[in-house]
């Protein structure tokens, strides 16, 4: 076990930038799972692709007003490209939003929608500006590379959302079990919707800058996949998706660094490798009861 | 809680299914709404509960035009599926039931309510390991987890079998007595378990008549 993981702890805590991929990546896992809960039980698991490349045109423009705008005022925005990814994304889950409420029974069709237009854009302000060669980073993501700076913004972000769940948790899980429901129960529909997607997008725009615009949703979906096989209730769930979440950012990142695989790339397969393991222990597990308790009682209605 | 229903007219696009239907549910009534399938019950109701819009002037909650409402905590309701809701995401009855505590709930009330229904061993169960009838006694207590003023329950035995069922009117009954309105759809074979003082029976030619409970026994023994 030394062996295998010796100089990766070791160098976690030599290199700067190990220590800063390692923090990012455990808020990362907390925050991803947390959102990615609402947003299966929404139905909106391609919604964090949508805001990713929404996201993405706020990038672009600050890359084409970097190139066109004056010395002074484009230093802004060629070093902080994030400020107007939070933007874009924003405006994304706005858009999103409206488009759900206009198509009320073919919601699905908002997404494509916007994930559209947001890749349109994209392509044309990075053509104009002419960087088209910081695509790749935004694509797929770096956590190798993040700043301090990107850790304050992740740490920033897990405690507004952290908050944001204190008051609000259970107004925006009835919003998100019982849509119809839940002006019963005195819950503003639309408020809550609001908050969330609002929420939503500015995490997206945190997490493109580590997992990239392709992989971002399965940082958030795939721990809450497999940990709905498992777990019994909500919150056991979430917490499960924490844990699944947590140890694919680690051996990620061991994997990243022992292999020199993309980290991003790197987190996801193990993601999933988890996924597929759940889902055989699960079904060896089931088998094994079955044989056990052959009959058991179940009862009619 | 009042309900006043004036010249409640309402179409699917051009096929008309509700036709200039008015009535008033007073506090305390007991209404039950009867009908073959397509004459316009479980329209009505998503009218009442503001699912289905309406112009002005035709609904009005406590005096109050329907599209002016903003108090819905005071009504509680079931409706005929509760197919709404998530089930396949793991979440506890429990948690069902707590997501509703937006007002402070009395975790007795909870656990009476559970008890009644003959549910309380379930608890804390995943709703997705429940029957459908379980489920919908679980929907039935958290309709009434908040000391609704009325009660509007659409066909709400429909999943629910023979012996569970007894508690449900009971349930019902009680708390019409303690003075919760209640407007109720079902089929005429359960009427006489309910403690109901009016009814409302809608035709398929769209006409309808609303009479007393004293109303209806006379012209049944007529008949």
């Amino acid at each position: 076990m030394t062996g295998l993981f010796g100089s990766f702890i070791i160098d976690l805590f030599r290199e700067d930038f190990m220590l800063r991929a390692l923090l990012s990546g455990l808020m990362l896992g907390v925050l991803a799972p947390i959102i990615g809960s609402i947003v299966v039980v929404r139905r909106l698991s391609f919604i964090a692709d949508t805001l990713g490349h929404f996201s993405l045109v706020g990038i672009s423009v600050s890359l084409f007003l970097s190139v066109t705008l004056p010395r002074t005022l484009a230093v802004i925005f060629s070093e902080n490209p994030q400020y107007l990814g939070i933007v874009f994304s924003v405006i994304g889950g706005l858009l999103i939003e409206l488009f759900r409420r206009y198509y009320k029974s073919y919601k699905e069709i908002s997404m494509p929608i916007v994930i559209s237009l947001g890749t349109a854009l994209s392509a044309i302000f990075l053509s104009i500006s002419g960087k088209t060669g910081a695509l790749y980073n935004y694509m797929f993501g770096s956590i190798l590379t993040v700043s301090w700076y990107y850790v304050i913004l992740i740490a920033i972000t897990l405690g507004i959302v952290g908050l944001l769940f204190a008051l609000f948790g259970r107004q925006i899980i009835a919003v998100s079990f019982d849509e119809n429901n839940a002006k019963f129960m005195g819950v503003n529909r639309g408020l809550f919707q609001l908050i969330f997607i609002v929420m939503l997008s500015i995490v997206v725009s945190v997490l493109l800058e580590s997992a990239g615009v392709l992989l971002i949703s399965s940082m958030m979906i795939i721990p809450v996949a497999a940990a709905m096989k498992v777990g019994w209730s909500y919150r056991s769930t979430t917490g499960i998706a924490i844990v699944f979440s947590e140890l694919s950012v680690f051996f990620g990142l061991w994997a990243s660094y022992s292999l020199h695989l993309p980290s991003g790339a790197a987190i996801v397969a193990i993601n999933i490798l988890i996924l597929v393991m759940v889902a055989l222990i699960r079904k060896w597990v089931m088998k094994h009861n079955l044989k056990k308790h052959p009959s058991e009682p179940q009862e009619v209605e | 809680m009042q309900i006043d229903i004036n010249n409640l007219s309402f179409a699917y696009g051009h096929k008309l299914v509700l036709n200039n239907l008015s009535l008033t549910v007073r506090p305390g009534d007991f209404l039950v709404v009867e009908g073959k399938n397509g004459t316009g019950k479980t329209t009505m109701i998503k009218c009442l509960l503001g699912i289905n819009a309406v112009p002005n002037g035709m609904i009005f909650l406590d005096h109050e035009d329907i599209n002016a409402f903003r108090d819905w905590t005071k009504i509680g309701c079931v409706s005929q599926s509760v197919d709404d809701f998530n089930y396949e995401f793991p979440i506890t009855v429990n948690e069902i039931l707590t997501m509703s505590k937006l007002r402070k709930i009395k975790q007795n009330r909870k656990l009476k309510l559970l008890d009644q229904m003959g549910i309380l061993e379930i608890l804390n169960e995943n709703i997705n390991a429940l029957s459908g009838g379980q489920r919908q006694r679980v929907f039935i207590v958290k309709s009434m987890l908040n000391h609704p003023k009325i009660l509007i329950l659409d066909e709400p035995t429909a999943n629910i079998d023979k012996k569970n069922v007894e508690y449900f009117y009971q349930t019902v009954n009680e708390l019409n007595s303690e003075g919760t309105t209640v407007i109720l759809i079902t089929h005429d074979e359960f009427l006489d378990a309910y403690n109901w003082s009016h009814i409302l029976q809608l035709n398929t030619d769209l006409s309808y008549s609303y009479r007393t409970r004293k109303q209806f026994a006379e012209e049944a023994g007529r008949k």
